[in-house]
């Protein structure tokens, strides 16, 4: 398995990405912070699907004169350029909750938050 | 110490079966891993002459995937319009010591005069990403998120009514909605042409049709994206 593993270093690398960005999510009470490790998360799916499109020694698909195969695969990468963008999405809502949670209950620790209520 | 236990329980549980299904996974890389195999080819073969656009990555997502593409501009849309129903809209409960925080600090003059002297350069050089999108990496989003930058770097220098007079007043809300609006012509105008919504004219002697519809779809997308990036920090950043 460590062999195999190896070979599929990327991949291994985005697995460790995310299980740092669960453990934020998991640890941390700052909802900023929560929402931080959720990004780094996100960011490791992202990584993870875009090194799925690599091809030895391919060249960015972008046709034209003087280019030839092999070319890297050009569909994780348009899915991925749509997936940042409804993160980027996400991200403004959740920090806009976050500024009317500061404003009507003066924090944002989850665990303070629970004793508010 | 029972917590921390629980959470390094939680995190192996939840490494080991994803690093065993990595394990299990083609080689990265390798040419003839199923992805590669599929549809990819397809769209590097034909792409140039079919889409329209020498780059495939926008000719994916603005042709092939075109509704999928509208459906995020939509998306990004619609978070601007939520984050200012959620900041705005409910703004009346800002208890009164702290509506009297501090304002923003001033900003240095050395910053101040860099983002001066820089701006015209940054403009041109997010017109040159966007509207060669389709021939070099690039497209609406890179952009649109540069041009952003700059509106928000622009808002940071300035005071709030100065940098509210840069962009016109009464359009604000239409360039905000620039990215779905083009969309939504680019593709009638495909159901003119070719009688489907939201395609493009194949292959031909018309198909620079089909470019010249690619890189309005850009310009839009560029135009509302950056409209909405900064329209969110600016929703974010105003002291209420």
């Amino acid at each position: 398995m460590i062999a195999a593993l190896w070979h599929n270093l990327d991949y291994a690398a985005s697995v460790i990405l995310f299980c740092i960005g669960l453990y934020a999510v998991i640890t941390k009470e700052n909802l900023i912070k929560k929402f931080m490790g959720l990004n780094i998360m996100e960011t490791a799916v992202f990584a993870f699907i875009v090194a799925i499109g690599v091809v030895d020694g391919g060249e960015a698909p972008i046709m034209g004169p003087g280019v030839e195969p092999p070319f890297i695969n050009p569909l994780p990468q348009a899915l991925i350029l749509t997936g940042i963008v409804v993160a980027l999405s996400t991200t403004a809502l959740a920090l806009s909750l976050i500024i009317r949670i500061w404003r009507q209950c003066g924090t944002i620790e989850a665990n303070e938050l629970r004793e508010v209520e | 110490m029972m917590r921390r236990a629980l959470v390094i329980f939680v995190l192996v549980a939840v490494a080991i079966p994803l690093m065993l299904a990595m394990a299990e996974l083609p080689r990265h890389g390798s040419p003839d891993a199923p992805p590669q195999t599929h549809v990819a080819p397809y769209y590097l073969e034909h792409g140039p002459e079919e889409a329209g656009a020498e780059n495939i990555v926008t000719a994916v997502i603005l042709n092939y995937r075109g509704l999928d593409t509208q459906g995020e501009v939509t998306v990004i849309f619609t978070a601007m319009a939520a984050v200012v129903a959620v900041l705005v809209a409910g703004g009346a409960g800002v208890p009164a010591d702290r509506a009297a925080a501090p304002a923003t600090t001033p900003v240095s003059l050395i910053v101040r005069f860099i983002v001066r002297v820089l701006a015209p350069f940054i403009v041109l050089f997010s017109v040159y990403v966007i509207l060669n999108g389709h021939v070099t990496p690039g497209g609406g989003f890179q952009g649109g998120t540069i041009l952003g930058a700059l509106l928000i770097a622009l808002t940071l220098i300035m005071s709030e009514s100065d940098a509210r007079a840069l962009l016109p007043q009464r359009p604000e809300r239409l360039l905000q909605a620039a990215a779905p609006l083009t969309f939504f012509a680019v593709g009638m105008i495909g159901l003119l042409l070719t009688g489907d919504y939201l395609a493009y004219p194949h292959s031909g002697p018309t198909i620079w049709i089909a470019t010249l519809m690619l890189t309005v779809v850009e310009i839009g997308i560029g135009i509302g994206g950056a409209m909405v990036v900064a329209t969110i920090f600016r929703t974010m950043g105003a002291d209420r």
